[in-house]
């Protein structure tokens, strides 16, 4: 079967007086709603506010049972779901890439439903590969549970855009992973996202990714939509409490002054610590086992720097030792005060610090949790 | 005293009627445990029966073939095929609905059919459990294929029975040997099979 594209882009999306009942409750109540073309939207909300609800009707997942979803003014109901959903890229939480299939196999696997043929798929899943940065000659023919969390998101990544649809749905795309991850997909996904320069509509439950991803934010609460604008909108003119304290306009960095490095940073685990001399293609696999994204890379007690799973990719030479890559990393003394070591940070254009104890790391500073735990 | 080429003709007849039956069992088992996943209705009558088939004695469902179907190839089949559909059925029922929900809404979520979720995502899910009911099933068929002899099957049974008759501990053997070596040739055969078509990661 060959599935036709519905359209090339999209112009605008509208939710017209769409109610979705579970029961006697509701679980979208007269939600009107337009997405842009082109635009990152948001979906965000307390659970059970609807926000999934809301994003799976557009894939028609979910059926409303009143109103219409329009998509370049054409009803979703007019169209055949399996057809309607291979023009979407779809990615959801639990990444959902099926274990029996190789990395190559999942990302082909629509592409070979519409009857491409091998070459063309392979050369398809190559570009996908590359373009997460994930080196295909090393990914394409592994299991899924063969590679670490943050890897397997990209090829989540990489399998929804197989098609190059016009539209993305996702659904807390980054919700399973830890913070420190979290922080650098989301980076990168904002890189990804100005390069397709596609529409998004985005379910999260976390008001930071919100404010970094969204281009429009659309708050939900209890089935129904409160309040949808740009961030600097909703942080100005909250339309009601709940609002305001979603973005949380109160916050208020009035503990800068009193509080050490030592008071906000997470402790630091072996798991980040690297040998100098190991080579780097070693290093991947290693940090694929640990499932982490950057590594502090030592020299028996001396810290040498760090080095991110993104900078092992890009560099190939086999014999490279980690020593030879590592690229400087800030460092703090635990006593050193919070306002400084933000200000720190800031200026060097970095996220991540090392807290060091002397001779020995006894902390990770991320800037954005620091601004979290001040609230 | 058998000779030589009655032993091999009785394995050969023993053979096709044991992979006769498998097959046959394989290719009514699957259609209905698909069906199963679809009607609750479907399940229930499926697996009572199935269950219930099981309760009987082998020798008591060979004999019961005779009054029906007479005797011969025809009714050993069925009578077999009784006995071997249970655990086809229930393995690959078991293996096809415990495919993680996640990934078929997934599946349904990147636009696959539903035979398509079935082809892709349930069936290849369901290969251990499924060979594993399989490769019992063949174990189960080839020792009913001894007692069907009695019917008029022909097989290694006839000559296990002579002997038996006869007291003689040589032409027992003859048949009872190559039955012993059959089972554990299936068991190979269907673990070979299983090897090609399960996807790498549940090696």
């Amino acid at each position: 079967m060959q599935t036709e594209r519905l359209f090339d882009r999209i112009d605008s999306i509208q939710f017209k007086g769409i109610t979705k009942k579970y029961g006697t409750g509701f679980a979208v109540k007269d939600l009107d709603l337009e997405i842009q073309g082109g635009e990152l939207l948001i979906l965000i909300g307390p659970s059970g506010s609807g926000k999934t609800t809301t994003l799976r009707m557009m894939n028609r997942m979910i059926e409303q049972d009143s109103g219409s979803v329009t998509i370049n003014g054409l009803d979703t109901r007019e169209v055949d779901p399996v057809r309607l959903r291979r023009n979407m890229g779809y990615v959801i939480q639990n990444i959902g890439l099926f274990p029996h299939m190789t990395i190559g196999e999942n990302i082909g696997l629509v592409p070979k439903l519409e009857r491409w043929d091998k070459n063309r798929i392979e050369e398809r899943v190559r570009e996908l590969l590359n373009f997460v940065s994930l080196p295909p000659e090393m990914f394409m023919d592994r299991y899924p549970r063969q590679l670490s969390g943050g890897q397997q998101q990209r090829v989540g990544l990489a399998r929804a855009m197989a098609m190059d649809p016009p539209l993305f749905l996702m659904d807390e795309p980054f919700g399973a992973l830890d913070p420190i991850l979290r922080k650098q997909l989301q980076k990168e996904f904002l890189k990804i996202k100005n390069e397709i320069n596609r529409t998004i509509v985005f379910v999260t439950h976390d008001i930071e990714e919100a404010l970094i991803l969204g281009d429009r934010i659309a708050i939900m609460d209890q089935a129904k939509l409160v309040q949808v604008g740009p961030p600097e909108e909703l942080i100005f003119n909250p339309v009601n409490e709940l609002v305001a304290d979603i973005v949380d306009t109160k916050r208020k960095f009035k503990h800068m002054d009193t509080l050490n490095v030592k008071d906000l940073m997470s402790p630091f685990d072996e798991k980040y610590v690297f040998d100098g001399k190991i080579n780097s293609c070693d290093a991947v696999e290693e940090m694929t086992t640990r499932d982490i994204e950057t590594a502090f890379v030592f020299d028996d007690d001396e810290l040498l720097g760090q080095v991110t799973m993104m900078d092992l990719m890009k560099c190939r030479v086999k014999i490279q030792k980690l020593a030879d890559v590592a690229r400087p990393v800030k460092t703090f003394q635990p006593l050193d005060s919070v306002a400084f070591a933000l200000s720190e940070l800031k200026n060097s254009g970095e996220y991540l610090a090392i807290v060091m104890n002397s001779k020995h790391p006894i902390g990770i500073l991320v800037s954005d949790e620091v601004l979290l735990k001040l609230i | 005293m058998v000779i030589l080429e009655t032993v091999l003709d009785a394995t050969w007849e023993h053979i096709v009627l044991v992979y006769t039956t498998l097959f046959v069992s394989i290719i009514v088992s699957i259609p209905l445990a698909f069906a199963s996943l679809y009607s609750k209705k479907l399940e229930f009558v499926v697996m009572k029966f199935a269950n219930m088939v099981q309760a009987v004695p082998s020798f008591a469902v060979v004999a019961i073939m005779v009054p029906f179907l007479g005797i011969g190839f025809t009714p050993a089949v069925v009578a077999i095929m009784l006995r071997a559909l249970l655990p086809i059925i229930k393995n690959t029922y078991i293996g096809l609905s415990n495919v993680d929900p996640a990934l078929i809404d997934y599946a349904e979520g990147v636009g696959l059919s539903q035979w398509q979720i079935n082809r892709h995502i349930r069936l290849p899910n369901a290969y251990p459990a499924m060979f594993a009911g399989i490769k019992f099933a063949g174990i189960l068929a080839n020792s009913i294929a001894v007692l069907t002899a009695y019917i008029g099957s022909g097989g290694l049974g006839e000559i296990i029975f002579q002997g038996l008759i006869g007291y003689n501990t040589r032409t027992l053997l003859a048949g009872a040997i190559p039955a012993i070596i059959l089972a554990i040739l299936i068991d190979i055969s269907f673990t070979l099979l299983e090897k090609k078509v399960t996807p790498g990661y549940m090696k």
